[in-house]
């Protein structure tokens, strides 16, 4: 029964041609299996919520988008499947001037465009000088290059990223969604971040599948690239379903129409794990949860008060409530994951609601005849927006009863998550409120600390402060993996006192493979979308 | 006739006026934008850039007249987030969700007039009930939920039927496949659209039952079989055709649920991403084609009175 129906789940594109079917039969039959390591003629079945975005550096294509892109576009670096570090990818190898403000990179001599052109460092620096740089474009991520001036062309194969500020963090954040564009293509049209027929019907990329088919609202079609300069890839498609609803996704990976769903909300999870044909993966990212303070609000100045807050928080509580366990409690923004850059040994604020009246005290916040906090006959009343998004507004809740106890009382207000994000995000109109980063795997955080991000980048608390500016550069300055460890442990340290962020948990991604699926790097999604020629299925 | 149609026609194009105007102000009212440009990671001078791109750094009227001018000439405008021709995805979108109504609006109509009929002939006996409990039924199991448990029934456990998509992926155009793909879908949709249908039959047939024709023609000794669909039936319809009208817009317009639910990509959701994610031209093309269609739906509908009962006149 099981191998019949395994058998008509891999065949099901070529069962009317019967030669195809009696080949699969009498493999079957005759159990050649053990000659042959995996089935050419898997398709395998991922899902998306949403209509992706074929070019990794157009406006709006986040989540829904970039698994797809990391199969299709390739990377000058990509993760390393053991420690999450940059290794070669279209780059073979780099190296920094001593002063960090210029990066080398030689790139590999042998890798085609899907449409069979070659692939050289005028896409390099197309992508990097034309479209990443271009203000007027709006590129994605460009944020993240702003250290970035422009990409040198040195030959036909090597390239010189020329910085204005030391960054020695480079070579991780180009392996984040950080494709290149065909030059040869894309600067032939008026935009090339919104070219339709490049971005939702027939892009040209470097990965091991290009696109056969894009139906939108249906699916996206891969198929093998015959120009894929490396191993020849083992599957015969990826077909990439749109499918908004987690319960849809969860019914179809059960029904056996679909073998990956990534980001699966942990309370789905029942059914799929006593699946024996299923296989949960809890994997760590350097994502952080936390509450945002306004530092333009002069109460949150004080670092008496963050400290309290923080401390009558139960965030294991919070862990073990919202995501079922599936994660740890945060001590700073660099997860764990990082394990030769995460220091363990600072500040923890452990919960203890005694110590967090103790120094609201010290503040001069002391419990007024209602019970709520009071200074100069004021009472601590927070202003907390959240959005009915993921885990937010239960945790908004669950941190109002945390600070009831101790006398501050919030008030929330929970709004639809595009209007949370106009007003809470952009306006930074609140007072305290809850989000997240997610992160490339670097410790540098400066895009989300540093002084210039505030009121207007990723800084959503306006947090400034010119000690950190300092420990940020001392960090991407720091070349060698000496130097990284020491800047990064002093900022850590710095971090976990002053409370920029009040840091709450870092999540596991929790995605469903089905079991016969092989090759697939298990230490986060993205490596294992970069290592995408390696998947196949066990016959 | 060719009078009335004009006159009704006409009157539509204005009413679909004003109904692009009061979207457009409602939509520029509501907090947000378009999610290409409000996202958690975007910076302040790469939303600049792409308001621009846009033209959505223009004042609401100059945007407005654009749009107009554009939609008379049958250009839609852009979708901003992903980028194609409002028109194309508007197409694309109601091909799958014209399979879908069709087949639930099948469904709809056979099952529930058959049912309507058996309860009115067996008033208050337990065929009757039988048909009370399930139209009940319908009414008040919520579809998202039936949904679920239909695809864990008969795509999980049995493995009968597929548990999502509009077709399998690669083959040519099948029937037979395209309608195992919407048996679920349109058969929960048609479970809870049925009730509306099912009490109006059943109703208008027990008042039609109940007339001085029927006890006639019962008199003069017509069979029964005779009676209810060549006499009563006819004269009983014309409630049912307008129900059926408002079943067929509403499923025209697209079932956001079922479609999510089913993962088949019809209209509905197109309109709720275009509605989450602040698609300004989407939504305003998506709710101008609905109103198109429901006018013209009308129209039919009365049309349809006319056929079902000749007393009726347009003139």
């Amino acid at each position: 029964m099981r191998v019949a129906r395994r058998l008509s789940v891999n065949t099901r594109r070529s069962v009317k041609f019967l030669p195809a079917l009696l080949l699969a039969v009498g493999l079957v039959l005759f159990g050649t299996a053990a000659a042959q390591e995996h089935d050419p003629n898997a398709v395998i079945n991922l899902a998306t919520n949403a209509d992706p975005t074929l070019n990794p550096w157009a406006p709006g294509a986040v989540i829904e988008s970039n698994l797809i892109n990391t199969i299709l576009f390739e990377q000058l670096t990509r993760y390393s499947p053991e420690d999450l570090s940059p290794s070669p990818a279209l780059a073979e190898s780099w190296e920094a001037s001593e002063d960090a403000l210029a990066w080398t990179f030689h790139l590999r001599d042998d890798v085609l465009w899907s449409d069979g052109e070659p692939f050289n460092a005028e896409d390099v620096a197309f992508t990097f000088n034309d479209v990443v740089k271009d203000p007027d474009l709006g590129a994605q991520s460009a944020n993240q290059f702003a250290a970035v001036d422009h990409v040198e062309v040195i030959d036909d194969y090597t390239v010189r990223f020329v910085l204005n500020t030391p960054f020695s963090a480079l070579p991780y954040y180009l392996a984040s969604y950080a494709g290149l564009l065909p030059e040869h293509v894309l600067s032939q049209v008026e935009n090339p971040l919104t070219d339709t027929t490049f971005n939702k019907q027939s892009p040209v990329s470097t990965g091991p599948y290009k696109v056969a088919e894009f139906v939108p609202g249906s699916h996206v079609r891969l198929v093998p690239n015959e120009n894929f300069y490396g191993a020849e890839p083992k599957l015969a498609g990826i077909v990439i379903r749109v499918i908004p609803d987690t319960n849809t996704q969860v019914a179809q990976l059960l029904a056996g129409q679909l073998d990956l769903v990534g980001r699966l909300n942990p309370n789905a999870l029942a059914g799929v794990e006593r699946n024996p044909e299923l296989e949960v993966l809890s994997q760590s990212q350097n994502i952080f949860y936390f509450v945002a303070l306004n530092f333009d609000d002069e109460r949150f100045q004080d670092v008496h008060v963050r400290q309290a807050l923080l401390t009558a928080i139960d965030r294991q509580a919070l862990i073990d409530a919202l995501i079922q366990g599936y994660g740890t409690v945060a001590t700073g923004p660099i997860a764990p994951l990082l394990a030769a850059l995460h220091n363990d040994d600072v500040e923890q604020h452990a919960y203890d609601p005694e110590r967090a009246i103790e120094l609201m005290a010290e503040a001069g916040w002391t419990p007024g005849p209602d019970g709520i906090l009071q200074k100069d006959g004021e009472s601590f009343v927070i202003d907390m927006p959240t959005a009915s998004y993921a885990e937010l507004t239960p945790a908004s809740l669950l941190i109002q009863q945390f600070w009831a106890d101790i006398g501050v009382q919030a008030e929330i207000e929970t709004i639809e998550w595009n209007a949370y994000i106009q007003r809470v995000i952009l306006e930074r109109d609140y007072e305290a409120s809850v989000a997240w980063w997610s992160m490339p795997p670097t410790p540098d955080v400066t895009p989300y600390f540093a002084c210039s991000a505030a009121h207007t980048g990723n800084n959503i608390p306006n947090y400034c402060s010119e000690e950190l500016d300092d420990l940020l550069a001392a960090g991407r300055r720091a070349l060698s993996a000496e130097d990284q460890q020491a800047a990064y442990f002093e900022l850590q340290e710095f971090l976990a006192i002053e409370l920029p962020y009040l840091y709450l948990w870092h999540p596991n991604i929790i995605s469903v493979v089905r079991d016969n699926i092989e090759g697939m790097p298990a230490i986060n999604a993205a490596t294992a979308f970069q290592h995408a020629e390696e998947w196949y299925v066990a016959p | 006739m060719t009078g009335y149609v004009a006159n009704r026609l006409a009157q539509g194009i204005l009413v679909l006026f004003l109904i692009s105007l009061v979207t457009f102000s409602l939509i520029n009212f509501a907090p947000g934008g378009p999610s290409s440009l409000v996202s958690m990671e975007s910076t302040a001078e790469q939303r600049e850039a792409r308001l621009r791109q846009y033209g959505l750094d223009q004042p609401a009227p100059v945007r407005y007249l654009r749009w107009l001018a554009g939609a008379v000439r049958g250009d839609l405008g852009d979708s901003i987030n992903q980028g194609l021709p409002v028109e194309r995805l508007l197409v694309q979108r109601m091909t799958v969700t014209l399979q879908l109504a069709g087949y639930a609006m099948l469904l709809t109509a056979v099952f529930g007039i058959l049912f309507g009929v058996l309860g009115a002939l067996h008033h208050n006996r337990w065929p009757d009930h039988i048909v009370s409990v399930v139209t009940t039924l319908g009414m008040s199991v919520p579809n998202f939920w039936l949904g679920i448990v239909a695809i864990i029934v008969f795509a999980v456990t049995l493995g009968w039927l597929p548990a999502a998509g509009n077709a399998t992926l690669g083959g040519g155009f099948d029937l037979s496949d395209r309608l195992r793909h919407a048996v679920l879908p349109a058969g929960v949709l048609a479970f809870s659209l049925m009730p509306n249908v099912v009490r109006v039959t059943r109703s208008a047939l027990l008042e039609v039952l109940a007339s001085d024709f029927v006890r006639t023609a019962r008199a003069k000794g017509l069979p029964q079989r005779g009676i209810v669909w060549k006499h009563t039936l006819r004269n009983a319809l014309v409630p049912v055709i307008s129900i059926l009208g408002l079943i067929t817009t509403v499923l025209l317009s697209g079932s956001v649920v079922i479609e999510s639910v089913f993962g088949w990509p019809g209209l509905g959701r197109l309109a709720i991403d275009a509605a989450s994610g602040r698609d300004y031209p989407v939504i305003l093309g998506v709710t101008v084609m609905v109103g198109a269609l429901t006018v013209i739906v009308n129209l039919v509908v009365d049309l349809l009175y006319a056929v079902a009962d000749p007393r009726i006149r347009y003139g």
